[in-house]
């Protein structure tokens, strides 16, 4: 199953972020709990965590890229093999943890 | 600055841009405040400024505006080029006498011998913080003769009229608004100053003249996207620049559109709205106006009290609708 990341409404009144820092290569399994990406903010960095288990597929916006919140960062699979949908195609969101630092 | 390449940054990093620029060109500039050394700023706007510049241009004060207000004069008055840091507005108040007795006269009390190019750096507007961390108090300052303010609403404004205000020979205060900070903005790659006393026009409209500063243009330009299915067509000025005022935009303005819409997050009680109002109306006649602003309560840190009590899209909204169909 594919699965999207997108730019979590995690700070009050933010509605664009900068991606900061990606913790992994397309091609990268993460467990529960591993550190996906770092967002930065106006005064915070935001840690997408994993909430489930899998596959970093593809990365929608480089280190240094603005994006608006709910924007798709990323696509996700179950297993490294699976097919990917088009482009557009609709995706469950990747259950994600994230902290405010 | 259209087809001029910009780089897509936070309000915060615009002013940083600005002051270090500034502080590497003249090294007569220097800042103090409460935060601004090894902790970057409250806002963190001088983050690096710190490690560049050391101690004696960042200068941790204490809690203690008229003092810091007041050694910014005084070093401004002996030559320096002082950038004084004011983290809530509201705490402005305290270095008045300095600011305005001191600073704002100064040239015209030594016949031209002295001036104060200082800079007031601070930060208004409500944002669940309470009755005195929240006021918007520019129309005071604008009835001051000798005091510059200004107030961007873009980090692209917020680079230059920082730039402009630093080379100022008068005492400027440079308002920011908490609740611009999340929002980033293009800003010129090439060095490039905002000149004090030019309002902009950030929608063209032709039925109603809505003019406004800092966070409001936001409203008002939310408002404006409410409208515009309605049919009715909003025009929105930015001020940028209280005092001096660019009368001859907003007139001729006032005069395309025939209707003005003032919009404020202070007070309208002899607010900024009453100064633009009247300036047109001396140069082209009188025309349909109404003024919208806090309500006058105090702005409550209880956030259903809060909303109420500043204005909102849908607030200017109403008002707009009222005024178009006079």
């Amino acid at each position: 199953m594919i699965y999207q990341l997108s730019v979590p409404a995690a700070v009050p009144g933010v509605e664009e972020i900068r991606i900061l820092e990606w913790h992994g290569e397309p091609g990268a399994a993460f467990e529960s709990g591993d550190m996906i990406v770092e967002l930065e903010t106006h005064k915070a960095v935001v840690e997408v965590r994993a909430g489930q288990s899998g596959v970093l597929r593809a990365i929608l916006a480089e280190a240094g890229d603005w994006r608006e919140v709910g924007v798709r960062l990323a696509l996700f699979s179950d297993n490294a093999d699976e097919d990917m949908p088009a482009a557009d195609a609709v995706s469950d969101d990747l259950v994600v943890d994230f902290e405010v630092t | 600055m259209s087809g001029e390449p910009v780089t897509r940054m936070f309000f915060r990093e615009a002013v940083k841009r600005a002051v270090e620029e500034e502080m590497t060109r003249d090294a007569r500039i220097f800042v103090l405040g409460q935060d601004v050394g090894a902790f970057g700023g409250s806002y963190r706007e001088f983050d690096g400024l710190f490690a560049r510049f050391g101690p004696e241009r960042m200068r941790d004060t204490p809690v203690a505006e008229a003092a810091s207000i007041g050694i910014a004069a005084g070093a401004a008055a002996a030559g320096y080029r002082p950038l004084a840091v004011i983290t809530y507005m509201d705490f402005l108040m305290l270095g008045f006498d300095a600011l305005i007795n001191y600073a704002a006269k100064l040239r015209y009390k030594t016949a031209g011998a002295l001036t104060a190019p200082m800079v007031v750096k601070t930060t208004a507007g409500a944002q669940g913080q309470g009755v005195a961390h929240s006021q918007c108090i520019e129309a005071w300052l604008m009835s001051v003769p000798g005091l510059k303010v200004v107030a961007p609403s873009t980090p692209a404004d917020a680079y230059g009229l920082m730039k402009t205000a630093l080379r100022s020979d008068g005492p400027v205060v440079y308002i920011d608004h908490k609740r611009l900070f999340p929002t980033p903005g293009d800003v010129p790659e090439a060095e490039t100053l905002v000149p004090f006393g030019q309002a902009a026009i950030r929608r063209a409209g032709t039925d109603v003249s809505v003019i406004c500063h800092g966070y409001m243009v936001r409203i008002a330009l939310a408002a404006a996207d409410l409208l515009e299915p309605e049919g009715i067509s909003c025009e929105v000025i930015d001020l940028r620049t209280l005092a001096p005022m660019d009368v001859a935009t907003l007139a001729a303005s006032v005069e395309r559109t025939g209707r003005l819409l003032t919009l404020e997050e202070g007070q309208i009680t002899c607010g900024v709205g009453v100064e633009v109002a009247t300036r047109i109306f001396d140069r082209i006649g009188v025309r349909p106006w109404a003024r919208i602003g806090a309500l006058p309560a105090p702005v409550s840190s209880n956030p259903v009290l809060e909303a109420a009590c500043v204005p909102d899209a849908d607030r200017v909204a109403r008002a707009i609708r009222t005024l178009a169909a006079g």
